[in-house]
């Protein structure tokens, strides 16, 4: 499928700037400070509540999480330093690299299948590689809506990289993984709106995914059949992904499915932490086991429980400052291709809060999405902080003197 | 309201740092823009140059200035759609979370308490029984128990050290250990009534016994014996109906012990106590965490009868000393009996012995199965029945005090009135002819000497008068005017004493007989053999030993009291809460006259009575009392004597009925005789100097009842 030259296009809507309007220290020319301290805290922050949470539960170690984090300072520090406009060009490389790991636990012998879902590979250790492929995506989907030059206008080429955006999630559903593949959907729809895509269009994409959920529904009631116990079992969406899915929507008759059991105590362990919580460590929520999950997917719960809604508010204020701070970053980078990456990052993070918070107080269904930089888990750790790297990277290269076949470079 | 105030605070101090962050940002976007303007209006321009391929070199500059406020616009707009979905997304979950933490905290809180926090009680004392003179009747004995936490079943090892200490078999030890009938949480009684060098060993060495703890429990003990058994009654658990009937604001356990009978099952709710509280905080799956707090069980209140022991001792030993010397029953004369005192002077009852009996430590930890097989055989003679206030009798010539003021008050007798007694009497001409005990006849006798000989032929006469004026005679007066003025003294109802299911005996009346024979049309009819068999309190006539004392008393003082047992409640702290008052049933309306007569008849009576009255002077008794032999056809007679001393200023009224014992005035009497001593020695010396007896529960045996030869002997 040809797309547009690298070569014809040009950061042409985008405000540029060079670096020699920039009248910056050499470290601040590296360092965006307001986003660097937003990270650190948060970081130190989510460390905090996740040690406290893996305190009762042997299950987990706070050193491999330290691990995790380690390894992302690594990752992070990486391609901090890699200039990020060499990924430019490498639409595709980045597509079968993505479709690759995200397929990769359907290899013999090393592809894990835990709890119905072929989502794990072992080598040497567990790993989840559709969490890395979300680096791999985003930069797929900014090369490819960077080559547009901010006017997607052509509806033959909208309906190109729609295609082409939807089929990292379309390989994940092979796992399956609703919650990551949401991710990717929403990596893909930031970075449409953002790359300029005509409104008009995404209008209508929208209209079509809300018909297409529709559909499925519909099409589900005609593919149902009758289990012999009287019951009626669905084809496309599994009753237990319609309870998973629908349990936040009746509330008042929580505890009768497992969801609902955890929704329930997660909502009790939110609602009992109060203004000020019960002290780091002093949970009873979580620590005496009544809050499934509780270092990963309900890791908020154990913050709301132990810090109350002054523990809240601090990491919502930390967001707050990481993603503003990143939107800044993106404004101000003279580089499309740079932009979209950090937006599609701001996005992903937003989805994942809004999803993971969401979730625990009810507003959301329950999947499983961890919330960035808090949540227990290495690979995810890993992942946000190349994420951090990307969004460095963007900052600290913007104004260096282009290599290759860079952007502006063909000014 | 405070934490209202501050939370929205901080919400407000948290929203202008985000809008001061906003700001600031804007405000360097600005200048870093006004610095780029140039640059990239610049860019713009050349870039729109660029890409107006074809266009006419005069129209350049327009588009390019076209471009330049539109390209940027376009992303402005799209960075204003990402900001605004940001604050959104913010907003939103703090909305939601402050409705959940701080609007509705509360509940939550709760929520979460009642999901880990949870409780176990601990069993109180009860409290003890005293006599009226101080002596403990029931007291609680201490009870070494050694306590598992349930986790202890898993311990194979702790389980093995458990099981040599204490002697048990390893998976007897694990199987107490596992049972949780006393709540999940609850610590486990692995074994109880532990030595006590096994019960240090075990304190010394917590180390070998993780999760083990002793505790003192106390058990009921009775210093004692089967004394007074049948008024103290006995404690066990509660069976499911009892444990649903729990009063409100108290807690019952299944495995606490209850009061099942006699005191401790009337005062129950006095003597249990408040449980102690064990509350302890739980993980998700019921593991315990944390003990957070204790509050400790609360003895119940101590409860002072109006029982004397050493009374009550000699009735007990007398009784068993009649019925069964030897051990069984049958060994003496008689196979049940009662002895019942009563203070005329305030309702107190001294003395409530009740034979066959039992010893209630043998219910302390459950009925064991062989005692309780045991006093269900037909030969032990219910030994659980108190027979003081549910063994009911025919009063027999008991009755004759109130049937002849009965005969006074209607005129069918007066102190002048003769009859002729000729051992015989058909007063009715019906051919079934009704006999004085004494067979060869009193010859001529007024009604005092009727009383004093308990001469039968002078009732049935008083008797025929009644029957002569009712409906089936002359009309005069009702068919039940004998009965209404019988239960006068309370016959046939409740004496309303503090003991459980007290039974109220019988005074028949025609509707009664046409009720009880209504299958038997031929022996329904209300004869004026009903007369003369309730005049002389044979017949359908049942009393219980208790109303016969109560009527007594109204004999001796003119007042119906309402018999107690309780005298007095103390709580944990000793302070008195409640002291019995005297309290008056009625005054039954008698003529004061007829009254000092049937009196000095009573008086007189045991003066010349050969069998009784020797028992009385022997002891210095001034008595005045009734015998009584009630006669069955199928069986031995019941003896019965009733009397009150002093007689010119009554203080004790006692009656005893032996079951199949014979002559009331030769078998009872002596008995009564031996009580009332022991009443006035119980009151006037000192407790110390006075030895109460261990008195022994009933065989559950008998033998074969010797047939005392002769008739009655009145």
């Amino acid at each position: 499928m040809p797309l547009p030259q690298i070569e014809s296009v040009h950061a042409a809507a985008t405000p540029t700037s060079t670096g020699a309007r920039r009248h910056r220290s050499r470290l601040s020319s590296i360092v965006c400070w307001p986003f660097f301290i937003a990270c650190v805290a948060l970081i130190a922050f989510g460390l905090l509540v996740c040690w406290s949470a893996v305190q009762t539960d042997a299950d987990y170690s706070f050193s491999r999480q330290l691990m995790g984090v380690a390894m992302g300072i690594v990752a992070c520090m990486a391609l901090w330093m890699f200039d990020y406009r060499k990924f430019g060009a490498l639409t595709y490389p980045l597509l079968i690299v993505s479709v690759i790991l995200i397929l990769s636990p359907h290899l013999p012998f090393i592809g894990r299948t835990v709890k119905g879902a072929t989502s794990w590979i072992y080598i040497g250790m567990q790993v989840q590689p559709a969490e890395f492929a979300k680096v791999t995506v985003v930069l797929f989907a900014a090369s490819l809506l960077s080559r547009y030059n901010g006017r997607l206008f052509d509806l033959r080429e909208y309906c190109k990289c729609v295609g082409l955006l939807l089929v990292p999630f379309l390989c994940i559903m092979t796992q399956p993984d609703l919650g990551t593949g949401l991710v990717y959907l929403f990596i893909s729809a930031v970075v449409l709106v953002m790359g300029g895509a005509r409104l008009r269009y995404l209008l209508i994409t929208l209209a079509a995914f809300i018909a297409t959920i529709v559909a499925v529904f519909a099409v589900d009631e005609v593919l149902k059949y009758q289990l012999p116990d009287g019951t009626w079992e669905y084809k496309l969406l599994k009753n237990y992904q319609r309870t998973r899915l629908f349990v936040f929507m009746n509330q008042d008759s929580l505890s009768t499915t497992d969801e609902g059991y955890n929704l329930k105590q997660a909502m009790i362990a939110i609602g009992s932490g109060g203004l000020f919580g019960k002290g780091l460590g002093f949970s009873t929520q979580s620590a005496l086991g009544f809050l499934p999950e509780a270092p990963t997917d309900f890791i908020f719960c154990v913050l709301a429980e132990e810090l109350g809604f002054f523990g809240v508010v601090v990491l919502i204020a930390l967001y707050a400052l990481l993603i503003g701070s990143a939107i800044y970053i993106a404004r101000t980078c003279g580089n499309l291709f740079g932009m979209l990456i950090v937006c599609a990052i701001v996005g992903m993070w937003l989805f994942q809060i809004l999803e993971n918070i969401g979730m625990c107080c009810g507003l959301m269904p329950i999947t499983g999405i961890p919330l960035p930089f808090v949540s227990y888990g290495s690979s995810f750790m890993t992942v946000n902080f190349a994420m951090l790297g990307l969004i460095s990277s963007v900052y600290s290269h913007e104004m260096a003197p282009m290599t290759g076949a860079g952007y502006g470079s063909s000014r | 309201m405070t934490i209202a105030l501050v939370a929205g605070i901080i919400t407000a101090i948290i929203i202008v740092g985000l809008v001061l962050v906003y700001l600031v940002m804007r405000n360097k976007d600005a200048s870093g823009a006004s610095d780029d303007a140039f640059g990239s209006e610049l860019t713009n321009i050349k870039v729109g140059f660029d890409e107006a391929d074809g266009d006419k070199r005069a129209d350049v500059k327009v588009s390019a200035s076209d471009e330049a406020s539109k390209a940027p616009d376009a992303f402005t707009k799209r960075f204003i759609a990402l900001g605004v979905l940001a604050v959104g997304v913010f907003g939103s979950l703090l909305a939601r979370i402050w409705t959940l933490q701080v609007k509705s905290g509360q509940g939550y809180v709760k929520e979460a308490e009642d999901n880990l926090l949870t409780s176990v009680s601990t069993p109180a004392p009860r409290g003890c029984i005293y006599d009226a003179r101080g002596r403990e009747l029931v007291g609680n004995e201490t009870n070494q128990t050694v306590l598992a936490d349930p986790t202890v079943a898993d311990d194979a090892d702790t389980v093995l050290r458990l099981s040599a200490v204490l002697g048990i078999p390893a998976p007897v030890v694990r199987q107490r250990i596992q049972d949780a009938s006393t709540g999940a949480q609850s610590q486990r009684v692995v074994a109880d009534r532990v030595r006590l060098r096994d019960i240090a060993f075990i304190s010394e060495h917590p180390d070998a016994y993780p999760g083990i703890s002793v505790q003192a429990r106390t058990v009921r003990e009775y210093p004692y014996g089967a004394l007074a058994s049948h008024v103290l009654g006995y404690t066990g658990t509660p069976t499911d109906d009892e444990l649903l009937q729990v009063s409100s604001g108290r807690k019952v356990e299944s495995t606490d012990a209850v009061g099942k009978s006699g005191i401790e099952r009337q005062y129950d709710s006095v003597l249990s106590g408040d449980q102690g509280e064990r509350r302890m905080m739980v993980d998700a799956k019921g593991d315990v965490v944390a003990v957070v707090g204790e509050t400790l069980p609360k003895k119940g209140s101590d409860i002072t009868l109006t029982i004397d022991a050493y009374a009550q001792g000699v009735a007990d030993q007398v009784l068993a000393d009649q019925i069964a010397p030897l051990g069984d029953i049958g060994t003496g004369a008689g196979v049940a009996g009662a002895v019942v005192a009563m203070n005329v002077k305030d309702g107190d009852i001294p003395v409530m012995a009740s034979y066959p009996t039992f010893d209630p430590s043998y219910f302390t930890n459950g009925i064991p199965q062989d005692i309780w097989d045991l006093y269900n055989t037909e030969e032990s003679n219910a030994p659980m029945v108190n027979r003081a206030v549910n063994g009911q009798y025919a009063p027999a010539s008991t009755f004759k005090a109130f049937t002849s003021l009965a005969g006074l008050l209607y005129g069918f007798a007066d102190y002048e009135s003769e009859w002729e007694c000729g051992g015989k009497w058909d007063g009715f001409g019906s051919g079934d002819v009704q006999k004085c005990w004494l067979h060869s006849g009193h010859g001529i006798m007024n009604l005092h000497d009727g009383i004093v000989n308990s001469c039968d032929v002078v009732f049935y006469e008083i008797a025929k008068a009644f029957y002569d004026h009712g409906p089936d005679g002359s009309g005069e007066i009702s068919e039940t005017a004998l009965q209404d003025y019988i239960k006068n003294y309370h016959f046939g109802n409740p004496t309303g004493i503090d003991l459980p299911d007290e039974s109220t005996g019988r005074i028949p009346t025609p509707e009664w007989k046409a009720e009880q024979w209504r299958n038997v049309p031929s022996e329904a009819a209300w004869r004026g053999g009903d007369y003369t068999n309730m005049i002389i309190g044979q017949g359908d006539v049942l009393i219980t030993p208790l109303q016969l004392v109560v009527a007594y008393g109204a004999i001796a003082t003119g007042k119906l009291l309402v018999p107690h047992l309780m005298k007095q409640v103390r709580n944990g702290d000793g302070e008195v809460v409640y002291e019995a008052q005297t309290e008056v049933a009625g005054e039954p309306d008698v003529n004061q006259e007829h009254l000092e007569f049937v009196r000095e008849s009573l008086h007189d009576m045991i003066l010349e009575s050969h069998d009784a009255g020797p028992s009385f002077f022997l002891r210095g008794l001034d008595a005045a009392g009734k015998s009584g032999t009630s006669e069955h056809t199928d069986r031995q007679d019941d003896a019965w004597f009733v009397a009150y001393a002093p007689y010119d200023d009554p203080k004790y009224v006692v009656a005893c009925v032996i079951e199949e014992g014979g002559g009331g005035a030769e078998v009872a009497g002596p008995i009564v005789a031996k009580v009332l001593a022991a009443l006035f020695k119980g009151e006037s010396e000192d407790p110390a100097s006075l030895e109460v007896p261990k008195v022994p529960g009933s065989s559950g045996k008998s033998v074969a009842v010797k047939v005392a030869g002769g008739a009655r002997t009145d």
